[in-house]
């Protein structure tokens, strides 16, 4: 295909993306970000102005403390997931998967009242433990930050899975079955093969739950506590509560800010693997 | 997929092993009780037990895939150095023997000697055997070098030695100055040649190789060959070599050890198999052959149809029973009607029906008068003095060259 076609075919199928995006998806944003600096007085003192603010500061960094961790325990979780997803023949692997992902096509809303109703005072598994040990236990495991944990886990995973999973299953058998006859024992092989190869899906898996949870706002506010706001709940609070919008605006024009510089590197990396 | 833990994989290998008549658990239990005796220290007992002049010796090996027979119980013993390749038809067992050696999976009965050491039951990591593989099998994340210092640092050699070695195995297959290289900025000949330096760099006991130049086209694999053979002069160890190319096989090999069917066909040199094939299967597989059928008639003759009569070897079968011979076709002689021939010789009268002209050699079609369809091969003359189709002819064999064929 020669250059100039090919250019025009991408044109033509980026087209209504480009179209979504101009007419759809920038405006608002635009005029966020009109709105943070103060219209057309181009003023970047409410930036100088967050960027200074306790609260603000307190809630960057726990947004990034849940994101983290969050991510953390979700990569863990769904590389041994994904690893014995892709020891499983074919068929009752595609049953696991769909398992797997069925969370996914869940509303995060439901989700959220079903874990009140699993994890709150007097939730299933506190009554059940109470039966259990014949006493009243009521183990705070909502409205406070492990449920922000659990709620924000239980979306990453399946999220985490998918790339692992595809990296694993590129890893061709004869280089297990060679490293064995080679001398190799099963650690070994694990890190030098099992690891080192699934690498690109898990660093894409990461990176993508982790850009995501940094904008996360229905687990914090629904399963965490006070201390648990993350940054999009700040903008919630600024523009619901406060009515101070600009400030909202600005609180939001840095969330994306952050959130691009996470993401970029990650669609760099993916285009330059395709080519 | 993923490695299994020792535990787990004898469990499978106990599994898949669904073996008729329940012979499996008295082989595993006998398995076990040599290997305690080794450790009790019999192992001198065990030594001359099994004749260690072999370099690997089965006994009765045998795998079975639920009731398909990938592998009949087979005995075979290979020499101490020599170039052994497994030839066969596809689904024939050939891989499925590799493996047991390897260690890739467990046999359902038998057991396999190494050196006189009994390695049934080992981890393929512990049985010390080299193996190249047909897809290269290379670790795509790591470097030319890192691939080959990749059993070295399994074996924890120290770096200066590692650099040696690897320098060393890399200066026999001619890839120095590519140790930076990943396997996908390799040719297919360059990959290949990196899966065998892995291969030599630990000095392995054994090495085997399966349908390691299957993937490279045919001059590569013609200079390919050259260079395994001189490598398996050069290091004296013991080669299996898996191939469904017969050329291949009769060019590089000691011994051939033709399969068919999860069984050995025919065991032997390579002119064995082509000069003294034992069965049909064996001289249709291996070269061209005219294959004829009648009855022994005694006194080294034998009746076809036709009531025509052959001239060949003496055979000890009593009269009127079934006899089917062969004949190469290069030893076929086309004459013409005037030439006479010589006692001890075979003549029919035939037209030409085919002629193949494939370079060198030419293969001529000829239907005989007395129904017998013959093929014969010569050195090619120019068009004008090669047969044609129509032509009549007379065929000619001398009846040494008849070998009689076991069915
Ligand atoms: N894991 C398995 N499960 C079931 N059947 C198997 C398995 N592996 C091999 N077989 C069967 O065992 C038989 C021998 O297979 P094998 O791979 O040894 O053949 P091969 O001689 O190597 O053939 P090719 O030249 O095609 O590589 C075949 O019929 C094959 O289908
Ligand atoms: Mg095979």
């Amino acid at each position: 295909m020669n250059m100039t076609s090919s250019i025009r075919a991408t044109a033509i199928f980026m087209s209504p993306a480009a179209l979504i995006a101009i007419f759809i998806v920038m405006p608002p944003l635009l005029y966020v970000v009109y709105t943070s600096v103060n219209g057309l007085a181009f003023s970047l003192d409410l930036y100088a102005d967050v960027v200074a603010s306790k609260l603000f500061r307190q809630t960057l960094i726990t947004t990034f403390v849940i994101s983290g961790i969050s991510c953390f325990v979700s990569l863990v979780l769904g590389f041994v997931v994904a690893l014995h997803l892709a020891s499983q023949p074919a068929r009752r692997r595609a049953i696991l998967l769909g398992l797997v992902l069925l969370p996914l096509w869940t509303s995060i809303l439901v989700k959220c009242f079903a874990f009140m109703v699993l994890l709150g005072r007097e939730g299933v598994i506190n009554s059940i433990l109470s039966w259990a040990f014949d006493a009243h236990i009521q183990l705070p495991m909502i409205l406070n930050r492990i449920g922000t944990l659990i709620g924000m886990i239980n979306w990453q995973v399946p999220l985490v899975v998918l790339p692992i999973l595809a990296s694993l299953l590129a890893i061709d058998e004869a280089v297990y079955r060679a490293a064995s006859i080679m001398g190799a024992k099963p650690a070994r092989i694990f890190w030098t093969v099992t690891v080192r190869l699934s690498l690109p899906g898990v660093l894409a898996g990461l990176l993508s739950i982790f850009v995501m949870s940094l904008g996360s706002f229905m687990v914090p506010a629904l399963l965490g506590g006070p201390k648990d706001l993350m940054l999009s709940n700040l903008v919630d609070y600024y523009s619901r509560q406060v009515l101070d919008w600009p400030r909202a605006s600005t609180i939001s024009v840095i969330l994306f800010a952050i959130s691009v510089s996470f993401a970029a590197p990650l669609a760099l990396w993916r285009r330059s693997r395709r080519i | 997929m993923m490695p299994l833990p020792r535990e787990e994989r004898t469990q499978q290998v106990a599994r898949d092993d669904s073996r008729p008549n329940g012979l499996g658990e008295d082989v595993v239990s006998a398995a076990r009780s040599n290997r305690r005796d080794g450790s009790a220290g019999l192992v001198a007992k065990n030594r001359s037990e099994n004749d260690p002049k072999y370099a690997i010796e089965l006994k009765d090996i045998s795998k079975y895939f639920g009731s398909l027979a990938a592998l009949h119980p087979t005995k075979l013993a290979v020499n101490r150095g020599e170039f052994l390749t497994l030839l066969g038809p596809s689904g024939s067992g050939k891989s499925t023997l590799l493996n047991l050696i390897a260690g890739g999976s467990g046999p359902s009965t038998g057991s396999i000697f190494l050196d006189g050491r009994d390695i049934t039951r080992m981890p393929p990591r512990e049985r010390g055997i080299g193996m190249v593989f047909q897809n290269y099998a290379l670790m795509p994340h790591m470097t030319v070098f890192e691939n080959v210092a990749y059993p070295l640092r399994a074996r924890h050699f120290d770096r200066s030695a590692i650099r040696a070695k690897v320098t060393e195995a890399l200066d026999r297959v001619g890839l120095r100055g590519l140790e930076d290289r990943k396997p996908r900025q390799l040719s297919g000949g360059q990959q290949q040649r990196v899966g065998i330096a892995r291969c030599i760099v630990y000095a392995p006991a054994i090495i085997m190789m399966d349908e390691p130049l299957g993937a490279l086209d045919k001059n590569l694999r013609e200079q390919m060959q050259g260079e395994i053979k001189r490598l398996h002069k050069d290091l004296g160890t013991t080669f299996i070599y898996v191939t469904h190319d017969q050329e291949e096989a009769l060019n590089m090999s000691d011994r051939i050890c033709l399969m068919s069917l999860g069984a050995i066909a025919q065991l032997g040199t390579p002119d064995d198999l082509y000069f003294r094939p034992r069965s049909r299967f064996v001289a249709e597989f291996i070269g061209e052959s005219n294959i004829i059928t009648g009855r022994v008639e005694g006194n080294g003759r034998m009746l076809v149809s036709g009531n025509e009569t052959f001239l060949v070897p003496h055979e000890k079968r009593s009269t009127g029973s079934e006899l089917t011979v062969m004949v190469r076709p290069e030893r076929v002689r086309i004459c013409g009607s005037a030439e006479s021939v010589t006692t001890g010789e075979n003549v029919l009268d035939g037209e030409v029906v085919g002629t193949a002209f494939v370079g060198g050699t030419t293969r001529v079609a000829i239907q005989c008068a007395n129904g017998l369809h013959m093929t014969a091969k010569m050195m090619s003359d120019r068009l004008a003095t090669r047969p044609a189709a129509g032509d009549q002819v007379r065929v000619c064999w001398s009846s040494i060259d008849t070998v009689t064929l076991d069915s």
